[in-house]
């Protein structure tokens, strides 16, 4: 029991860490990385649910695990080995979707998940074998779209985060909305998602 | 359940799901007769190998779900010469966005991973570059206008 009991507060440490990505937009009080989990759970849950044939459990372990990796490995944004010292050119950034090349995104990727997944290892190593497995099967999963359940949520996951940043924006006009669109435009695929996202769209633009 | 749709994969996605698979069928076949795997000695072995040694019921689970994919794989066929000058899946496309040069591939969704400049045909943009031509300027728009200049086409030959 002890040894669960370091997992649980290990894990609980997630509740005060505040997402990067709205700490480099320099939200005011941003939303935890646990904050975040909860609500992909949840959307996970219902958005697979009006989906023919996604197994709903597996759906909501993966979003409650996925990114329990972060206590250890931070959160990681495609804005990081690009931040300037200053506070204007910083916010100069965020109006642009960074590109880098092929390769160089290719060595991030496997960076990431390389760094993500010795911290998640060193996360769950205590927990008995059978939750050790799963949570590791869960993440790989996540990861690497092993499954239908592991690519709808990849997605999912992303349009959490989409729905955040709108939320934020209607509140402080920040953070700048063109690089979100144009990322989101090349990256859901998913039908039930696509009408998500024009949903979003006629919530926070067209009223 | 299975998904029930069509994969459009390229040459070099079939190719990698089929070494998958086959590394896959001989992980099964070293783990029921107690052997070491001959595959763990690969340089590239992936991270998941680790997991499907370990658990057989996942091993399984992404057999099946390969089994699904090669009965409902369609391949991306390379277009004809005079139809190489437009974009279709399997396009390498080099365009210029908001000032920033990038390089899609256009694949089918399985192989989607925008991160890696693979894009969804099913994708917003996916869809709206589908068809057009060197020179062409897409426009995506609703709600923030975006303008993709297509500078280049080419389709691997391989």
């Amino acid at each position: 029991m002890e040894e669960l009991l370091d997992f649980f507060i290990e894990i609980g440490k997630l509740k005060k860490m505040p997402r990067r990505g709205w700490v480099i937009n320099q939200i005011k009080n941003p939303e935890s990385i646990a904050e975040h989990i909860f609500r992909t759970a949840i959307m996970s849950w219902i958005l697979g649910g009006e989906k023919k044939g996604l197994n709903l459990e597996k759906l909501i372990k993966m979003a409650l695990i996925h990114d329990l990796c972060e206590v250890y490995a931070g959160d990681i944004t495609p804005y990081d080995s690009i931040l300037p010292r200053s506070k204007k050119k910083l916010r100069e950034l965020m109006k642009i979707w960074p590109r880098f090349p092929i390769t160089e995104r290719k060595k991030r990727a496997i960076d990431k998940l390389k760094k993500e997944r010795r911290a998640l290892e060193k996360l769950i190593s205590k927990l008995p074998a059978r939750f050790k497995k799963e949570i590791r099967n869960l993440w790989l999963d996540y990861e690497k779209g092993l499954s239908p359940e592991g690519r709808f949520f990849r997605q999912a996951d992303r349009a959490e985060n989409f729905l955040q940043a709108l939320e934020y924006w209607k509140k402080y006009k920040n953070p700048p909305l063109g690089p979100w669109w144009l990322w989101a435009r090349e990256f859901f695929d998913d039908p039930l998602l696509l009408e998500f996202i024009k949903a979003l769209d006629k919530k926070f633009h067209q009223k | 359940m299975a998904e029930e749709k069509k994969f459009y994969l390229t040459k070099e996605g079939l190719e990698r799901i089929k070494k998958e698979y086959a590394d896959l069928k001989s992980l099964k076949f070293s783990k029921t007769k107690g052997e070491i795997p001959k595959i763990w000695h690969s340089e590239d072995l992936n991270p998941e190998y680790l997991s499907f040694q370990e658990d057989l019921s996942f091993l399984e689970v992404r057999l099946a779900e390969l089994e699904n994919i090669f009965k409902n794989a369609e391949l991306i066929q390379l277009p004809s010469k005079e139809k190489q000058n437009i974009i279709n899946l399997g396009a390498q496309v080099i365009v210029e966005v908001d000032g920033q040069r990038d390089e899609f591939t256009l694949v089918g969704s399985l192989e989607a991973n925008p991160s890696l400049g693979k894009i969804s045909n099913e994708s917003p943009v996916g869809q709206a570059l589908l068809g057009h031509r060197i020179g062409d300027e897409v426009v995506v728009s609703s709600p923030i206008q975006t303008v993709y200049k297509i500078k280049k086409i080419k389709y691997r030959i391989s």
